[in-house]
C-alpha cells in the first residue's frame, strides 16, 4: 500500500488527457490561425516523438537519422501530389508507403552495425538520403521547390480553411501513431518489448524473438514518420533537403523531448512534447542558450533520472495514466 | 593471535534473490581454509564480496585489522587481497607476460618476482611472449594464478581453479598450494571437489544455503559427517 | 590522365587528415567500445580555442596548438572520469545520450561566444607551399606534412598501445575492466588516461584542420561523420585500417568532385555504404 489514495489523481490525469484530446480535436472552431499552425507541429512532432520512443526507448535502437523518413515523407508527398498529379489526400497515405518501403534498405544496412555504433551509422545513411534527395532536378535540387498552388489549393481555397484542413490530418496522423502504437504496445508483441527495456538479456533467454521485434519496430515508425513529413510540407508549403531532412527539428529536438519527457514510457513522450514547446515559446528568443538549457537538461535526466520527468512523476503514482500492461485493474 | 581477515555477519544478496549469509569466518596467515558446499551454496558469492564484487552485500569484512567493507575492487587488491577468478578471467589480447606484469606491477613488492613464477611454472616461461588465448586451459590456469601471486598478496582467494582441467594438471596446482601457504600468505580455496580442497586444508567451512552448517579442521573431521552437512542431511 | 593522377594524389593526401579526426575515434571504439557523438564538435572546439589563443597572444599556430595539448589531455581526463565514465557499462542509451547533449551544447556554446562566422587560422604562408613534382602533380607542403604527421600519430598510438607499460594496461582493461580492478588496476582511472590521449589526438587534428579547411561551429557532426566511416571501414579498432579507410573516403571525394562539386560529399557516403555492405567488419578487423 504504497499510494493508498492517489489512485484520484491517475484518474484526473486520464480525464485531463481525453479532454485534451476533445479540445484538441475541435481546436480550429475555437482558436486563431497562428494558434492552429502551433498545434499542428505539436502535433506532427509528438507523432515523431512516439516513434523515436518506441524504438530508442523499447527496442534499443537508438537511432540519430529518423529524420531521413520525415524528408522521404516529404518528398514523396510532393512527388505524387505536384509531379505525379495524384489527388492529394491519396498521395499523404502514399508517402507513408513510400517511407516503409524505403526503410527495408536502410535496415539492411544500419543492423548490421552493433548497436552501439548503430546510432552514427544511421546519421549516415540520412545525410546519404538528404544528399541524394539534393540530386533530384524535378524537386529543385538542393535549392528544393515550393508546392504548386493548385495542390495547395486542394485543401482549401482560404487560408483559415486550409490551416484547419491540415490541422485535422495532422491530429488524424497523431491520433493514429499514438493509438496504433498503444495497441502494439498492449499486445503480446508489447510484452515482449517491455521485457526487452527492462532486460534484454533475460527477454532472450526466455524466448523473446529480439531481431524480429528491432525488425517490427523499425518498419512499424518508418510510415508514421512518413507521414509526419507529408504534413510538415503540407504547412511549410516546400521542399528542401536541408529543411525537409532536418535533423535539429526531427531528430535533434526530438531526442531532447523523449529523454527530458521520460523514455520508455508511453506518457514521456507527450509530456516532453509538452514542455519543449511551452520551452520553445518562452525561451526561443535567448537564441543559442536554449539549445544549450535543452542539452544540460538531457544529460542531467540521464544521470539524475533516467526515466526523466514522468519517472518522477510516476514515483509518486500508483498507476500508469495510460496503461499499457493488460491488467484491467490497479490493485495494491 | 589475530586473524589476516575476519568476517562477521556477512550477507549478499542479487535484487530479491538472497545468495549468502549471514556467515562469520576468519583465515590466519600461512593457514590454508577450504570452503565447501554444493551448486548455489554461496561459495562464489563469499568471494566475490570479499573482494567488493558482490551486487549488494551487508555485514564487516576486516583485512589485517582494518575495515575493508566499503572499499573499491581496486583497493582491496593493493590492499594485498588478491582473488583467482573463476574462469581464470586472463585478459585475452595480452601476452603471458603481460598478464603477469599487470599483476606485478599493481602489486606489492615480496617473494614473488618473475624468476618465481617461471621457475614454479617452467611451461610459461617458455611461452611468454605467446597472447594467452594460444595456451591450454592448464597454462592459462598458471597464467592467472602467476597472476595472483606476483602482486604478493597477504591472502590469495582461488575460486574453482581445478574446473575443466585434467587430473594431473590439478595434481600439479594443488602441490603448489601448501608451497604458498608456507610463504606465510593466508589462502582461501574454494572447489567442488571436496577429496581435493580437504586434502590440502588446515581448516574448512561448509557452506549451505548461504549459511555455515559445519566447520572445523579435516584431520578431526568424519568424512561421512562432512558428506552429510555438504548435502544437508 | 596526369588530372586524374593528381586528385588522387590529393585525395590520398586529404585522406590523412580525415585518417587524424578518425584515430582519437578509433581509440575509444577499441578501448571503450563506445562512439562519442561530439567527437567532432570537441575537434571544432579545439579549433576555436587555437584561433582565440593566436587572437589573444599573437603566436603561431604550431605554438598555439602545442600549447592545447596538454589542456586537451586534462580535458579528456576529466570528461571521462566525471562524466562519461558514469553512464558506461549501463547499456548503449546512456552514453550516446550524454555524448549527443554534449554535442548540442558545444556547437551552441561556440554559436554563442564565436557567431555563426567560417573560419580559418593562418599558417603563416606555410599552407600555401607546393611541391610539384612533374606529370601535372602538384602536392600541398601543407597536406603533405599533415599526411606525414597522421602516420607519425599512427606509429606513436601503435607503439604506446603495444610496446609500453601503459598500452598493456588499456588493453587489459579494455579487454575486461572488472578484472582489472580485481587484479588492483583501477579501470576508470585507465579509461580515463586513455580518454586524455584522445583528447591529444583531437587537438593536433584541431590544429592542422584550422590551418588547412574552414569550420565554424557546427562543422562538427561531418567531422564525425567522416571519422566514423574511417573507423568502420578500417576495421573497428585497427589504427592501421582507420588510416587506410581515411584515404579511401578523401579518394572517394575528390573524385566525385571530378563528377561536379556537389558530388564530392555524396560519393565519399556512397563509397562507404558499398564497402560496409560488402564487409561490415571492415577491411583490417582485430577481433
Amino acid at each position: 500500500m504504497q499510494h493508498p489514495n492517489r489512485l484520484w489523481i491517475v484518474y484526473l490525469a486520464r480525464a485531463a488527457l481525453f479532454a485534451a484530446a476533445v479540445v484538441m480535436a475541435v481546436a480550429p472552431m475555437l482558436l486563431a490561425t497562428r494558434d492552429i499552425a502551433i498545434l499542428t507541429e505539436f502535433l506532427s512532432l509528438l507523432t515523431i516523438a512516439i516513434m523515436w520512443n518506441l524504438l530508442a526507448g523499447y527496442a534499443d535502437i537508438v537511432s540519430v537519422g529518423q529524420h531521413a523518413f520525415v524528408g522521404v515523407g516529404a518528398y514523396a508527398l510532393f512527388g505524387f501530389a505536384a509531379i505525379a498529379h495524384v489527388d492529394p489526400y491519396l498521395a499523404i497515405p502514399l508517402s507513408a508507403l513510400v517511407a516503409l518501403v524505403v526503410a527495408l534498405p536502410v535496415m539492411v544496412i544500419i543492423f548490421r552495425l552493433r548497436t552501439a555504433y548503430l546510432a552514427v551509422g544511421s546519421w549516415v545513411v540520412a545525410e546519404t538520403i538528404m544528399l541524394a534527395a539534393g540530386k533530384l532536378s524535378a524537386f529543385g535540387g538542393g535549392s528544393g521547390i515550393s508546392l504548386p498552388v493548385s495542390v495547395v489549393r486542394g485543401f482549401g481555397s482560404r487560408v483559415t480553411e486550409r490551416y484547419a484542413t491540415i490541422y485535422w490530418i495532422a491530429f488524424a496522423v497523431a491520433a493514429l501513431a499514438l493509438v496504433a502504437t498503444w495497441l502494439l504496445m498492449r499486445s503480446r508483441i508489447g510484452l515482449g518489448l517491455t521485457a526487452m527495456r527492462d532486460n534484454e538479456e533475460g527477454a532472450g533467454v526466455v524466448g523473446v524473438n529480439l531481431i524480429g521485434l528491432r525488425v517490427l519496430c523499425f518498419l512499424w515508425t518508418a510510415p508514421f514518420l512518413g507521414l509526419a513529413g507529408a504534413v510538415i510540407t503540407l504547412q511549410k508549403l516546400r521542399v528542401s533537403p536541408p529543411a525537409s531532412f532536418s535533423i535539429i527539428d526531427w531528430t535533434v529536438y526530438v531526442i531532447f523531448i523523449v529523454v527530458i519527457g521520460g523514455i520508455g514510457s508511453f506518457e514521456g513522450p507527450i509530456i516532453g512534447t509538452v514542455v519543449f514547446f511551452l520551452i520553445r515559446e518562452y525561451l526561443s528568443e535567448i537564441g543559442v542558450w536554449h539549445f544549450i538549457i535543452l542539452g544540460v537538461l538531457s544529460i542531467a535526466v540521464v544521470l539524475i533520472e533516467p526515466r526523466g520527468l514522468w519517472g518522477l512523476v510516476r514515483r509518486l503514482l500508483p498507476a500508469d495514466v495510460i496503461p499499457i500492461s493488460r491488467r484491467r485493474r490497479v490493485r495494491r | 593471535m589475530d586473524a589476516l581477515l575476519d568476517i562477521t555477519d556477512l550477507s549478499v544478496s542479487y535484487g530479491p534473490f538472497h545468495a549468502l549469509g549471514p556467515v562469520s569466518l576468519t583465515v590466519g596467515a600461512g593457514e590454508i581454509v577450504s570452503i565447501i558446499g554444493a551448486n548455489g551454496a554461496g561459495k562464489s558469492s563469499l568471494m566475490k564480496a570479499i573482494v567488493g564484487q558482490a551486487g549488494r552485500s551487508e555485514g564487516k569484512i576486516v583485512f589485517e585489522g582494518e575495515d575493508i567493507t566499503a572499499r573499491t575492487t581496486a583497493q582491496i587488491a593493493r590492499a594485498g587481497i588478491a582473488l583467482v577468478p573463476e574462469g581464470r578471467r586472463l585478459f585475452p589480447s595480452l601476452t603471458v607476460e603481460e598478464n603477469l606484469r599487470i599483476g606485478w606491477e599493481v602489486g606489492r613488492q615480496g617473494a614473488f618476482g618473475f624468476d618465481e613464477i617461471y621457475a614454479l611454472f617452467p611451461a610459461l616461461a617458455e611461452r611468454r611472449t605467446l597472447h594467452v588465448r594460444h595456451l591450454s586451459g592448464g597454462q592459462q590456469q598458471m597464467v592467472a594464478l602467476g597472476r595472483g601471486l606476483l602482486a604478493n598478496p597477504k591472502l590469495l582467494l582461488c575460486d574453482e581453479i581445478s574446473l575443466g582441467l585434467a587430473p594431473v594438471v590439478i595434481a600439479d596446482l594443488y602441490r603448489i598450494i601448501p608451497e604458498i601457504r608456507d610463504r606465510g600468505i593466508g589462502i582461501v580455496i574454494v572447489e567442488q571437489d571436496i577429496t581435493r580442497s580437504l586434502a590440502v586444508a588446515d581448516r574448512f567451512y561448509c557452506l549451505l544455503e548461504g549459511r555455515v552448517n559445519l566447520s572445523g579442521r579435516p584431520t578431526n573431521t568424519n568424512r561421512d559427517e562432512v558428506a552429510r552437512h555438504y548435502f544437508g542431511m | 590522365m596526369g588530372e586524374l593522377a593528381n586528385q588522387i594524389v590529393q585525395g590520398v593526401l586529404v585522406g590523412g587528415l580525415y585518417a587524424m579526426y578518425a584515430m582519437g575515434l578509433s581509440l575509444s571504439v577499441g578501448v571503450m567500445r563506445f562512439v562519442n557523438i561530439a567527437h567532432g564538435d570537441l575537434i571544432v572546439l579545439f579549433s576555436f580555442l587555437i584561433l582565440a589563443l593566436i587572437h589573444a597572444t599573437g603566436i603561431g599556430a604550431l605554438p598555439a596548438t602545442l600549447m592545447t595539448l596538454p589542456i586537451a589531455f586534462v580535458g579528456g581526463y576529466f570528461l571521462q572520469r566525471f562524466l562519461l565514465q558514469r553512464v558506461l557499462g549501463q547499456g548503449v542509451l546512456p552514453i550516446i545520450l550524454v555524448t549527443f547533449g554534449l554535442s548540442i551544447i558545444i556547437q551552441n556554446g561556440l554559436l554563442g561566444t564565436f557567431g555563426a562566422d567560417t573560419r580559418r587560422v593562418s599558417g603563416g604562408g606555410f599552407e600555401t607551399a607546393t611541391l610539384r613534382i612533374g606529370g601535372g602533380i602538384n602536392i600541398g607542403v601543407l597536406p603533405l606534412t599533415i599526411f606525414i604527421v597522421a602516420i607519425l600519430m599512427v606509429l606513436a598510438l601503435d607503439w604506446l598501445l603495444y610496446r609500453t607499460r601503459l598500452g598493456a594496461r588499456i588493453r587489459a582493461v579494455s579487454d575486461d575492466p572488472a578484472t582489472a580492478n580485481l587484479v588492483g588496476l583501477p579501470s576508470a582511472r585507465v579509461y580515463a588516461t586513455a580518454m586524455g590521449i584522445v583528447g591529444v589526438t583531437i587537438a593536433i587534428s584541431a590544429g592542422f584542420m584550422s590551418i588547412w579547411t574552414n569550420f565554424d561551429p557546427t562543422a562538427g557532426p561531418s567531422r564525425l561523420l567522416i571519422a566514423f566511416e574511417a573507423v568502420v571501414l578500417g576495421g573497428l579498432g585497427s589504427l592501421w585500417g582507420t588510416l587506410v579507410g581515411g584515404i579511401i573516403l578523401g579518394v572517394a571525394q575528390a573524385l566525385g568532385a571530378q563528377i561536379d562539386v556537389s558530388w564530392q560529399l555524396l560519393a565519399g557516403h556512397i563509397v562507404f555504404l558499398v564497402i560496409f555492405l560488402a564487409r561490415p567488419e571492415g577491411l583490417f578487423p582485430k577481433y
